[in-house]
C-alpha cells in the first residue's frame, strides 16, 4: 500500500500550554542565567555551567519546563555520563512536576547506542543478538587471540592482555596512533609494533565475525549507522526532537558525532558542561567538543552560569585567578563576555 | 586553542583567604595536614566534611601512614591505598621474612615472584625453611641475622632461589638500617618489577616513595608496625555499622573528586614537577589540562582551602630536587592566597 505522510506544521508539538498557565514558578526558583537556560526551548544551546553553579538543578527544571509546555516526554532524550545521573535528574523532575517526567528517555550514550543498535544491527552486518563485551570480556578475547597467534611464546616479552586492550581502546577513543601511545607509556614494546598492530586488526575482525561489540564499538557503530543510513537517522530525529547532553566537556569524538547527527534535522539540542573542568583527555574526552560546538551550530545561544552556590568569595577569587593565568587567550567568536 | 571565560561569584559574604603552606619536606607536609585536620575537627567540623586531594595516587602515601598513626580513619578514592598495591606488598614481604622467618605468607609471595618457581617448588622451599632453618635459628623470637645457622647450606637450592637468599643474607644483620635493607631489596626486585608489570614506570614512583619512608625509621620492626597498623579491609558490615565511630576523612585523586564538595579541602603536593606532573611540560595541551585539574581541586572547597607543598623533594627519575610551588599558584598575590610556613 502506498503511503502519504502529512508534513508537521511548524511548532505542532509545542506551546500547547500558555506560559502563564505554568504550574512551576521558574522565575522565582531560578536565577537569571538558570532561568534563561531552563526556559529555552528551540534551537541549539550551549550552557557553560561553572563549578557549583546549579547545573543539575537547571537541567531538572528544563526537563520539567519542556514537559509542562506540552512536549511529549519521550520526545526528550537526556544523555548523561552515568545511568544514575540520568535517573536522579528524572526523579527530581518528576517530583517537581509530575510523573510524566519519568517517561523522558534518559541514559548513557552507551545504553542509548545499544537500544538503537539492537533494532538496526542488520544494517551494519551484525545480528540483533550481538553480545556486548565489558572490559574484562574484551581483555579475555584479546588474550585468546594473543595465545592463538603464539605471541605468548616469543623470545621477547609481549604485552599483557590488559595493556593491549588499553592500547587498542585508547587508539579508538583518542585517535592517537598506536606508535605514539607506545612511545608515551609502554616504550619497552615499541619493537613489537608490527605484532601489536596485527593483533589489533585480528581483534577487530574477530569481534565482527563472532557478533561481538565492546563498549567502543557501541559508539563507533551508532555513529556509523547515523552517518550511513539516513532513514534511521531521520526516524530517530523525529522521535527525539529535544536532545540534552550533560557533561559535554567529557564527551569523546564519537559522542559528539552522535549528537551532531541526531540534532541535524530539528537542531533542538542543548549541551551542558564546563570547558574549565575538562580533565579526562587520557580517556579520550576532548575539550574541542565543547569549544567547537559553536562552529557546528553557528546560531547556538551561549548561556553562562556563573553564580556559585558552594564556595566563599575568597576561594572563588583564587579559582578565577588560576584560570585567568592560563595560556589560552582569545575567547571564541560570538562570545559576549 | 580558545576557551570560554567565566567569572564565578557568590552572593554570600565573608570567608577566609585560601592558604598556601610550604613545608620543609614531605613528611612535614603530612604531619601538618594531620595536625590541621585534628584542629579543625576540634572546632566542630566533622571528618566527613574534609578532604585531601592530590594529582596522583602516590602523593598521599606518606600521609596515609601519618593518618593511621594519628588514628584518623580515611577512605581513599581513585587509586589504591599505598600498602594494598601489589608491588609495595612485594617489597614489604622481603622485609617481613627478615623480621619473622616464620611468615609463611610472605615467603610464599617472594618465592612465587621468582621466574620458574611455581606453587609446588615454593611449598617445598617453605617447608624446608620452617623445618630445618627456623628450627636451627638460635633464638626463637629473634630476627634472622647474618650469622645464624638459618643461612646454612642454602647453596643447594636452585640458582634463582639461591640469589634470593644471598640478597637476604647480605642485609639480614640488625645493624643494617631499614633504608639500606630496602635499597638492596629494591635492587633485587627491579627486574621482577619490570617483568611483571607493563606499567612498571608508574609503579616505580611508589617504590621511590617507599624508599623515602624507610629513611625515617631506625628499625625495620617500627617500620613494619606502622605499615601494618593500617586497618584491614572493611567488610560491608563494618561500613554500615551504626555509631559515632563511623566518621572518616576522604582522600581522593582530583579526577575522582569531580562534582563533589567539602567544607575543608587540602590540596597537597602542589609542587612543580609533581603537579603539574613532569611529563606534562612536553605539551601545551597537557599543561592546560593540569591547570584545569588545579581549578577543579580548588572549586571543591566550601569554606577552607589549604594548598600545601613540600620544599625539598628528590625526584629519582630526573635526579632533580623539586623545590618550587606549582606554576599554577606561584606568584599569586597575598591578597588572594595567604602564604604560611610550617616550623618545628
Amino acid at each position: 500500500m502506498k503511503k502519504f505522510t502529512l508534513k508537521p506544521l511548524p511548532g505542532d508539538h509545542l506551546h500547547l500550554v500558555q506560559p502563564h498557565h505554568l504550574r512551576i514558578d521558574y522565575r522565582k526558583e531560578l536565577n537569571d542565567a538558570q532561568y534563561e537556560a531552563a526556559t529555552s526551548v528551540n534551537g541549539p544551546h550551549l550552557i557553560i555551567a561553572g563549578a557549583g553553579t546549579g547545573k543539575t538543578r537547571t537541567i531538572v527544571y528544563r526537563v520539567a519546563y519542556l514537559v509542562e509546555l506540552g512536549v511529549k516526554p519521550d520526545a526528550v532524550l537526556l544523555l548523561t555520563f552515568t545511568r544514575k545521573a540520568a535517573q536522579e535528574m528524572l526523579r527530581k523532575a518528576s517530583m517537581l512536576l509530575d510523573s510524566r517526567c519519568e517517561q523522558v528517555s534518559g541514559g548513557t550514550f552507551h545504553s542509548f547506542a545499544n537500544s538503537v543498535l539492537r533494532r538496526h544491527a542488520g544494517l551494519l552486518g551484525y545480528e540483533a543478538n550481538y553480545t556486548i563485551l565489558d572490559q574484562t570480556d574484551a581483555e579475555d578475547v584479546v588474550n585468546l587471540l594473543r595465545t592463538r597467534l603464539k605471541l605468548d611464546t616469543r623470545e621477547r616479552r609481549f604485552p599483557r592482555k590488559e595493556t593491549l586492550f588499553d592500547i587498542f581502546s585508547r587508539a579508538v577513543n583518542t585517535l592517537v596512533p598506536v606508535p605514539e601511545i607506545l612511545a608515551a607509556d609502554y616504550p619497552q614494546y615499541l619493537e613489537q609494533l608490527t605484532d601489536i598492530r596485527m593483533l589489533q586488526e585480528i581483534y577487530v575482525r574477530y569481534k565482527r565475525e563472532h557478533n561481538l561489540m565492546d563498549y567502543d564499538d557501541l559508539l563507533l557503530n551508532l555513529a556509523r549507522l547515523l552517518k550511513e543510513h539516513e532513514p534511521v537517522r531521520l526516524t530517530l530525529s523525529d522521535r527525539y526532537k529535544y536532545l540534552m547532553v550533560d557533561e559535554y566537556q567529557d564527551t569523546n569524538r564519537m559522542q559528539s558525532e552522535i549528537v551532531r547527527q541526531l540534532a541535524m534535522k530539528y537542531r533542538n539540542v542543548m549541551v551542558v558542561g564546563d570547558d574549565a573542568q575538562c580533565i579526562y583527555s587520557f580517556r579520550g574526552s576532548t575539550i574541542e567538543n565543547i569549544l567547537s560546538f559553536g562552529d557546528q551550530f553557528p546560531d547556538c545561544r551561549v548561556i553562562k552560569l556563573e553564580e556559585n552556590f558552594r564556595s566563599t568569595q575568597p576561594i572563588l577569587n583564587l579559582a578565577n585567578e588560576i584560570l585567568r593565568r592560563g595560556t589560552l587567550p582569545a575567547p571564541p567568536e560570538g562570545e559576549a563576555g | 586553542m580558545r576557551t570560554y571565560t567565566k567569572e564565578l561569584y557568590t552572593r554570600k559574604d565573608g570567608g577566609q583567604l585560601p592558604q598556601l603552606v610550604s613545608t620543609e619536606n614531605e613528611n612535614m607536609q603530612s604531619r601538618y595536614v594531620v595536625q590541621k585536620i585534628l584542629e579543625l575537627r576540634e572546632q566542630g567540623i566533622p571528618l566527613e566534611e574534609m578532604a585531601v586531594l592530590f594529582r596522583s595516587s602516590f602523593h598521599s602515601f606518606d600521609l596515609e601512614i601519618e593518618l593511621t598513626r594519628a588514628n584518623l580513619p580515611f577512605r581513599k578514592y581513585g587509586g589504591y591505598k599505598f600498602i594494598e598495591t601489589a608491588h609495595v606488598k612485594d617489597v614489604i614481604a622481603y622485609l617481613r621474612v627478615l623480621e619473622n622467618p616464620r611468615d609463611v605468607v610472605s615467603w610464599n609471595r617472594i618465592l612465587l615472584l621468582i621466574d620458574g618457581v611455581g606453587p609446588r617448588t615454593a611449598e617445598k622451599v617453605v617447608d624446608d625453611i620452617l623445618k630445618k632453618r627456623v628450627g636451627l635459628a638460635t633464638e626463637f623470637k629473634e630476627a634472622v641475622t647474618a650469622t645464624t645457622k638459618f643461612w646454612m647450606d642454602y647453596g643447594n637450592y636452585p640458582d634463582n632461589i639461591r640469589s634470593l637468599f644471598t640478597m637476604l643474607k647480605q642485609v639480614a644483620a640488625p645493624s643494617v638500617p631499614p633504608a639500606e635493607k630496602a635499597f638492596h631489596v629494591m635492587q633485587y626486585y627491579e627486574p621482577i618489577l619490570r617483568a611483571r608489570y607493563d606499567d612498571h614506570l608508574k609503579r616505580r614512583k611508589d617504590l621511590e616513595t617507599f624508599q623515602n619512608i624507610t629513611e625515617r625509621y631506625k628499625t625495620v620492626d617500627e617500620l613494619l608496625t606502622d605499615l601494618a597498623l593500617e586497618p584491614p579491609t572493611e567488610s560491608v558490615a563494618d561500613i554500615e555499622a551504626p555509631g559515632p565511630e563511623r566518621e572518616f576523612l576522604t582522600l581522593s585523586t582530583i579526577h575522582s573528586a569531580k562534582g563533589l564538595e567539602w567544607s575543608v579541602v587540602f590540596v597537597i603536593y602542589a609542587l612543580e614537577g609533581r603537579f603539574p606532573a613532569m611529563r606534562a611540560a612536553a605539551s601545551d595541551a597537557e599543561m592546560e589540562e593540569e591547570r584545569r585539574l588545579m581549578y577543579v581541586a580548588c572549586t571543591r572547597a566550601k569554606q577552607h582551602l589549604i594548598i600545601t607543598y613540600p620544599m625539598n623533594v628528590y625526584d629519582r627519575e630526573s635526579g632533580l630536587i623539586l623545590t618550587k610551588p606549582s606554576r599554577f599558584i606561584e606568584g599569586i598575590g597575598e591578597n588572594l592566597l595567604e602564604p604560611w610556613v610550617v616550623e618545628t
